[in-house]
């Protein structure tokens, strides 16, 4: 065991709150909570550089005792899959800080403080590799994010942040039965590496399966219990929305790719087409509802739930293109939607509507920010140049090959994507000024900027040259198929 | 009887002589002592329990039985005596301020409280029938007469007559099923009656007789259908006698169901169904009547019912594994609820009567650090980790697998999701609403320790709960 870098980075952030607590002064707390974040990220670009491309092996590996009695240890690693959640999370952790800076002005302190811990918590989630471990991170969550929606939220906070609460507790809760199950099922242990090897019988696993599929679903949410996710996206405040998206969504993909594929293998390939169908139904019916928005923030929520159904369409086509893309969507879904909702945001703090309908012409008033706007609007339509359009044709192509109908159905929601997309950015970015009363909005300014750039850059640098990120999911992924496969079919 | 077994006999029962006996020096005392002293009796009260704690620690080495039989000193006993004892000497060091306020400081509030505490210590310790009844009157009788103690208040006064009448109907019960028992297998003792039926055919009088013992001491835990007096007596009952009742003598009985029910004799009488359906039902009940609760001290009382309906999945779980999980939800249970109720006893100060949970709206804004305890607690009673209120049920979930009742934690799960609501709408009202008044929490010192404590225990299980959970584990009885 070297040096505990996983540790550091989830640890970074839980100190940084800590510290909070006895700094004085909103400015004092802004910097600070900004210094963790920049410091945490940069320990997640040592990780990714120390990241061995070649194997799929877990990498920078720790184990604790941590609950002797019941098999319970603090272990973390990452392999391909996990790897650039951890630095998604770290990213993102900057941009919603900046994000924050005014947005917030009351109650600061606590603000940062939820922001850090429910920072230390995502990265506890994603280099977990211990059931308990991870099962404790995934529901503690709920505590900062509660209150980062209840307490900073916009008009109808309070219910969101209740509707937010229960829901993904409910799922979790079952998750939480299904996860005490499989321990005694594996031979008593929590560590879910060994737990990939049982061979579970297949009655077992579907159960399994299923008590897994309503946590998991609610979270990424999967149409038809994506409900709180519109009412939490629009209520919370910008940073809470793109951690909410960025990162919070991913994870129920996440734990289909941690649990759900090796672990029950067989249940997998079994429910795989039932599974397709479901995320096709989430792409058209998410594309639907964003086409009919005229919210901004809501059109990016509902687009959200159809971006994420190609996520799930990707990993249950349960080939190495659908896998490869749906990872790599996720990724990028994390930048280009965490943009969007910043830029809602920004528009937001200088107008106060987020209605449609009463913006236009904003090119004139704000160039960069439209230009920017263009490009993530673009990257979020998946345009031939930036990231998404990577990640959807692998996962289109991967789709194709397992079916040809829900690949179909696919590329409907595709299309509507850049009807709702296109359509917002016209209605807000062209045409004749027209902003609400009120001053006229300013354009983005050097902070702003800061936390823009970052994502603009790798909405490129994945659109133009995604080699280094395929290569790191490109083993661990083959290495899950072929598993998936063999050991789903063997029996 | 030689002076060498008295010896033996005394030694098992230290704790609890040294107990009683402080109980009567300090009532004694307390008639001697000027107007103005009496805080003096709250630190002999706690010296008394502190002295009491040593003694059971340092006899906790072996099993000592005493009595011809009655009654055993075992590490069962020892763990559940130390929840009493944390359990009393917080609730003395929450009543040192709040005593005064609502003028209940005199020296027979301690005195009862100790002697309940001593009623609870037989209780852990008892092995016979008979000596299970003596604990729990003393344990019971001292609690009906702490309920009244606000004297000029009717809901105090209702709220004690109604626990003396349910309580003394409740007892009835127990008793009568003792006398079956007693007809039936010609003993009283526990491991007696077991060896008297092993073997012979299940008798149907066997199982009425089960099913009376059954019904008296499931009223002492609060737990459905006979949970109807303890909304009302939490509310009446004075706030830090509240905390105690809720915590310590809800432990007591579920130290004596343990005994009782893990019995051979109960154990064969397929009893474990009613008292599964006993738990689905009383935790659902909790969960749901609190959900329209305004008054804090009743919302509590819904909370402790859903919260006995949980342990008692661990008891339906039974072995080993299930035992511990009961004991150490109840250890786990105590450090949450008196946190809680540190804050509500704090909160009565001034004409604030901290009952009312509007009253709490927009506390976060003034008191972030006590709000951020609030939090700590209401989460950890919710079962949200890493608090220590999640190890608890997550623990009785893993004993209720184990045996292979996933249906049974399904519901546990399910209701849970239900009582997170009314935790967390406090936290709503703390955080989240603006305040429409200012606060002045009796911030003492004493409570201050109460609030440290507590706290550690609520966040300090929750992250490190290795050691406690071999605590429970070593203690579990014939281990």
């Amino acid at each position: 065991m070297g040096f505990p870098l996983l540790s550091l980075i989830i640890l970074t952030p839980a100190a940084g709150a800590a510290v909070l607590i006895f700094l004085r002064g909103d400015d004092a707390v802004r910097w600070t909570a900004l210094g963790v974040t920049l410091v945490d990220l940069a320990l997640t670009v040592v990780l990714l550089a120390g990241f061995d491309t070649a194997t799929h092996e877990m990498q920078f590996t720790e184990a604790r005792p941590w609950v002797p009695a019941l098999g319970i240890t603090y272990a973390l690693g990452v392999d391909g899959i996990s790897a650039l959640f951890v630095f998604l999370t770290a990213l993102l952790g900057s941009v919603s800080v900046l994000a924050s800076w005014v947005a917030i002005d009351r109650r600061v302190k606590a603000f940062m403080i939820s922001l850090l811990a429910m920072q230390a918590l995502m990265l506890g989630v994603f280099s977990a590799l211990d059931m308990f471990l991870f099962y404790v991170c995934w529901e503690a969550m709920l505590i900062p994010m509660y209150l980062i929606i209840g307490v900073w939220g916009g008009e109808g906070r309070v219910y969101a942040a209740f509707k937010f609460f229960l829901y993904t507790l409910a799922g979790s809760l079952l998750f939480l039965v299904g996860v005490i199950v499989l321990y005694f099922q594996g031979g008593e242990t929590f560590d879910m590496l060994a737990l990939m090897q049982q061979d579970l019988p297949f009655e077992v696993q579907s159960w399994l399966f299923f008590a897994f599929l309503v946590a998991f679903a609610v979270k990424v949410p999967m149409v038809p219990v994506h409900t709180w996710l519109p009412d939490a996206h629009v209520q919370a405040p910008t940073a809470g929305s793109i951690i909410l998206a960025g990162v919070l969504l991913k994870m129920g993909a996440y734990g289909f790719l941690r649990f759900s594929l090796p672990m029950l293998p067989e249940a997998t390939l079994y429910y795989s087409t039932l599974m397709l169908a479901i995320s096709a139904l989430a792409i058209v019916y998410g594309g639907f509802l964003a086409l009919a928005q005229d919210d901004l923030k809501k059109l990016v929520a509902y687009s959200s739930i159809s971006h994420m159904g190609f996520v799930t369409l990707g990993i249950f086509a349960l080939n190495a293109r659908g896998l490869e893309g749906s990872i790599l969507q996720m990724f990028n879904h994390g930048i280009t939607t965490g943009a969007l909702f910043l830029f809602v945001g920004l528009i937001y703090e200088r107008t106060h509507t987020r209605s449609i309908a009463e913006y236009g012409g904003l090119m004139k008033v704000a160039p960069v920010y439209t230009a920017f706007l263009a490009l993530f609007t673009l990257s979020s339509m998946a345009l031939p140049g930036t990231n998404a359009f990577v990640g959807e044709l692998l996962v289109l192509s991967g789709a194709f090959g397992a079916n040809l109908a829900f690949g179909a159905v696919a590329i409907l929601g595709a299309t509507l994507s850049a009807a709702y997309l296109l359509g917002m950015y016209r209605k807000v970015a062209l045409g004749p000024i027209r902003v609400h009363a009120g001053p006229t909005p300013r354009d983005v300014n050097a902070r702003e900027l800061a936390a823009i750039l970052p994502l603009a850059a790798f909405v490129l640098w994945v659109g133009l040259y995604p080699k280094p990120f395929l290569d790191i999911i490109d083993t661990s992924v083959t290495h899950l198929l072929v598993e998936v496969q063999s050991r789903g079919r063997s029996q | 009887m030689s002076a060498a077994v008295l010896y033996q006999w005394v030694l098992a029962s230290l704790p609890e002589i040294v107990v009683v006996t402080g109980a009567c020096i300090l009532l004694i005392v307390g008639q001697l002592i000027r107007r103005g002293q009496e805080h003096l009796i709250v630190w002999a009260a706690v010296a008394v329990v502190m002295i009491a704690a040593l003694a059971t620690f340092l006899l906790a080495g072996e099993v000592r039985p005493a009595y011809s039989g009655m009654f055993i000193a075992d590490r069962f006993a020892v763990f559940f005596k130390f929840v009493f004892f944390l359990a009393t000497v917080l609730t003395f060091l929450l009543s040192r301020k709040y005593a005064d306020i609502e003028g209940i400081g005199i020296s027979e509030y301690y005195v009862l409280l100790l002697l309940s505490l001593s009623g609870m210590m037989i209780m852990a310790s008892a092995a016979d029938l008979l000596s299970i009844y003596v604990g729990l009157e003393l344990m019971v009788l001292c609690t009906y007469v702490l309920t009244g103690f606000l004297r000029r208040e009717r809901r105090s006064n209702e709220a004690a007559l109604k626990y003396v009448i349910l309580g003394a109907v409740s007892t009835g019960m127990f008793l009568y099923g003792v006398s079956l028992v007693y007809g039936l297998t010609g003993t009283t003792a526990l491991d007696g009656m077991a060896a008297a039926v092993t073997g012979g055919p299940r008798d149907p009088a066997l199982l009425l007789a089960v099913v009376f013992i059954v019904a008296g001491l499931v009223f002492k835990i609060g737990a459905v259908p006979f949970h109807m007096w303890l909304p009302d007596v939490y509310e009446g009952a004075p706030t830090t006698v509240t905390a105690f009742m809720s915590v310590a003598p809800k432990a007591a009985g579920f130290a004596v169901i343990l005994r009782v029910f893990l019995n051979p004799l109960v154990a064969a009488s397929d009893v474990w169904i009613i008292v599964a359906a006993i738990g689905v039902v009383t935790m659902a009940l909790g969960s749901f009547a609190a959900l329209v609760q305004d008054n804090f001290k009743r919302l509590l009382a819904y909370s402790s019912i859903a919260h006995a309906g949980f342990a008692i999945f661990g008891l339906v779980a039974g072995g080993p594994a299930g035992i511990a999980s009961v004991m150490l939800y109840l250890l786990i249970y105590a450090f949450m609820t008196l946190g809680i109720f540190a804050v509500v006893v704090m909160m009565r100060n001034g004409d604030f009567s901290g009952e009312a949970i509007p009253d709490y709206a927009g506390l976060a804004k003034s008191h972030p650090g006590l709000a951020f305890l609030m939090l700590l607690y209401l989460f950890s009673l919710a079962g949200i980790p890493p608090t220590a209120g999640f190890f608890a049920k997550f623990y009785v979930l893993v004993a209720l697998v184990e045996q292979g009742f996933v249906a049974l934690a399904v519901v546990a799960v399910l209701l849970s999701a239900v009582a997170a609501y009314f935790y967390i709408r406090i936290v709503m009202v703390i955080y989240m609403r603006d305040p429409d008044r200012s606060f002045d929490p009796a911030l003492t010192p004493s409570v201050r320790a109460t609030l440290a404590l507590t706290a550690a225990g609520t966040i300090g299980i929750g992250l490190f709960p290795a050691w406690f959970l071999r605590l429970a584990q070593t203690s579990v009885f014939g281990g």
